[in-house]
């Protein structure tokens, strides 16, 4: 009998799970093409899994041609969290309320009154007004003239 | 955010995050963060109630909070660019908002 092969393809399984949480880890840095990080994700996990099962059936299926019972066993596990919790985090980040029923552009938005981080209130119309860096933290005592406009951040 | 408030105040932009964090906790995390932009606090979720934005349940404990969403609103109150992101991972980069407030006359 020939000397049978390696069988890699539950290392590229592993290599493609690593990618798939590296996918969620680079949210962090938000980089300019972070939207089609979720879906990058999505797809290495994917792979990851077709390589596993491709691993395993070389293994199981064909071992007078492949080795790595053992190995393509391990990495299989060792690689199933990963891609798991990338499926689930994908589902539950995705999880949002839709937006049709809030403000859109050209609407007027209502105005409000919260407490700062002093806790004092403050209205959406002061936000127009110059400040005396009373807003921020940062009391420079520097006046800074009205803006054109206010970013809300939800 | 905090790197470039220079620049969203150059554009006349002021920003502003609503969250329904105590003003005790927003204070805390704007010390140690360094951040410089004012943060209100909107703990019954009233206004964002108002706005639509309330995501039932979406806190880590089980406790409502805002989707997120981002409003570049202008003096009339009038809202001139929007963001709402579909993946909670996903948010309105600086570079996104600096250009929509560059776009404001």
């Amino acid at each position: 009998m020939a000397e049978r092969r390696r069988n890699i393809a539950p290392w590229w399984g592993l290599l493609f799970a690593i990618g798939a949480i590296g996918c969620n880890a680079a949210f962090f840095v938000s980089p300019p093409f972070q939207g089609a990080l979720p879906w990058l994700s999505l797809l290495f996990g994917f792979l990851s899994l077709v390589y596993l099962v491709i691993g395993l059936k070389r293994a199981f299926g064909q071992p007078q041609f492949y080795r790595g019972k053992v190995l393509s066993v391990v990495l299989t596990v060792v690689s199933i969290l990963p891609v798991a919790l990338t499926a689930f985090v994908f589902v539950h980040a995705r999880k949002l309320p839709d937006s049709t029923a809030a403000p859109q552009v050209g609407q007027r938005v209502p105005d409000f009154t919260l407490s700062d981080t002093s806790g004092k209130p403050v209205s959406l119309d002061q936000l127009f007004a110059a400040s005396s860096g009373s807003f921020s933290v940062s009391s420079s005592g520097t006046q800074s003239p009205a803006p054109k406009a206010v970013l809300l951040i939800f | 955010m905090e790197k470039r408030l220079a620049e969203f105040e150059a554009a006349g932009v002021r920003p502003v995050a609503i969250s329904v964090d105590a003003p005790q906790v927003s204070q805390d995390l704007s010390k140690k963060a360094g951040f410089r932009f004012a943060i209100l606090s909107d703990p019954d979720a009233a206004v964002i109630r108002r706005y639509h934005l309330l995501h039932t349940g979406g806190g880590p404990e089980g406790h409502d909070i805002a989707r997120p969403a981002e409003f570049l609103v202008d003096s009339g109150r009038i809202v001139r660019w929007t963001n709402f992101t579909e993946d909670v991972r996903v948010r309105a980069r600086a570079d996104e908002m600096l250009a929509a407030a560059k776009q404001l006359r």
